[in-house]
């Protein structure tokens, strides 16, 4: 809504996927793999053992599938909401699986606050955050 | 699969991996030498995912293995189509990411190969 109009020659819109935002959603996008194999596997192969977890981990994966295109396809508010929902959701996933180890054997890319892939499932999302807020109040200043 | 083979194939993403972060960090977009890099890194995968098919009948979890290999293959590729668009630092820094994940993926391959998962 308060896009700025650039007004300095051929200088390059700001966008979500541009810059930084290009290893983000690259960074995305293999998240978004990884958690849709994972949960496929744990649905397909042995989804009766623990049906929560295994949820909470289709659910990340969708979380990430929908960032990925969100941000490659420039849909602030849903990568807004995909954001919040992936922070909250690392969050409370990744306390009930200190609280309770057994229900969540590192079901989850989740799961210890994303412990099992270099707790970046934790960082992401408020990386994610300020990307989105950094590149909507300053845009034009986002690479040079 | 061969441990040694794969071990170089590890090195040699990381080596990448390393080489792209220094270029992003020098504020250099994508040159020919890491063009370069990406095409042997690639090379040296279908090498690896040779190996690899010739001799499935030794892996147990074979979903998940022939899901990484063909996950190594892809990723280099389409790393360099997403990274080659952005001609910023940014551009070396998605190369960056693929060439980390293909190292970690063809690390869990080498756990599912020698069957410690």
């Amino acid at each position: 809504m308060s896009q700025n109009h650039l007004g300095e020659g051929e200088s390059q819109t700001p966008t979500l996927r541009g810059g930084p935002g290009r290893v983000l959603v690259a960074v995305y996008a293999v998240f978004a793999i990884a958690a849709t194999s994972r949960a496929a596997v744990q649905i397909a192969t042995r989804f009766s053992e623990a049906p929560l977890a295994y949820l909470l981990s289709a659910l990340a994966a969708v979380v990430y599938i929908v960032l990925t295109v969100a941000l490659a396809k420039e849909h602030r508010i849903l990568a807004f909401i995909a954001c919040g929902i992936e922070l909250a959701g690392v969050l409370i996933v990744g306390t009930l699986s200190l609280l309770d180890p057994e229900a969540f054997p590192r079901a989850t890319v989740w799961s210890g606050y994303g412990s099992g892939y270099l707790f970046i499932p934790l960082v992401l999302p408020i990386v994610g955050l300020v990307w989105l807020l950094r590149n909507r109040a300053r845009p034009g200043n986002i690479s040079t | 699969m061969s441990g040694a083979y794969s071990g170089w194939v590890i090195g040699g993403a990381l080596v990448l991996a390393l080489a792209c972060l220094i270029t992003a960090g020098r504020n250099r977009p994508m040159g020919i030498s890491l063009l370069a890099a990406v095409a042997v890194l690639e090379i040296a995968l279908i090498v690896q995912a040779v190996m690899a098919f010739t001799q499935l009948d030794k892996v147990t979890e074979r979903a998940t293995f022939i899901g990484y290999l063909a996950g190594t293959l892809v990723i280099p590729l389409v790393a360099l189509w997403w990274g080659k668009a952005e001609r910023t630092r940014w551009g070396p820094g998605v190369i960056a990411v693929g060439a980390f994940t293909v190292a970690v993926m063809t690390g869990r391959l080498l756990q599912i190969w020698n069957g410690i998962s």
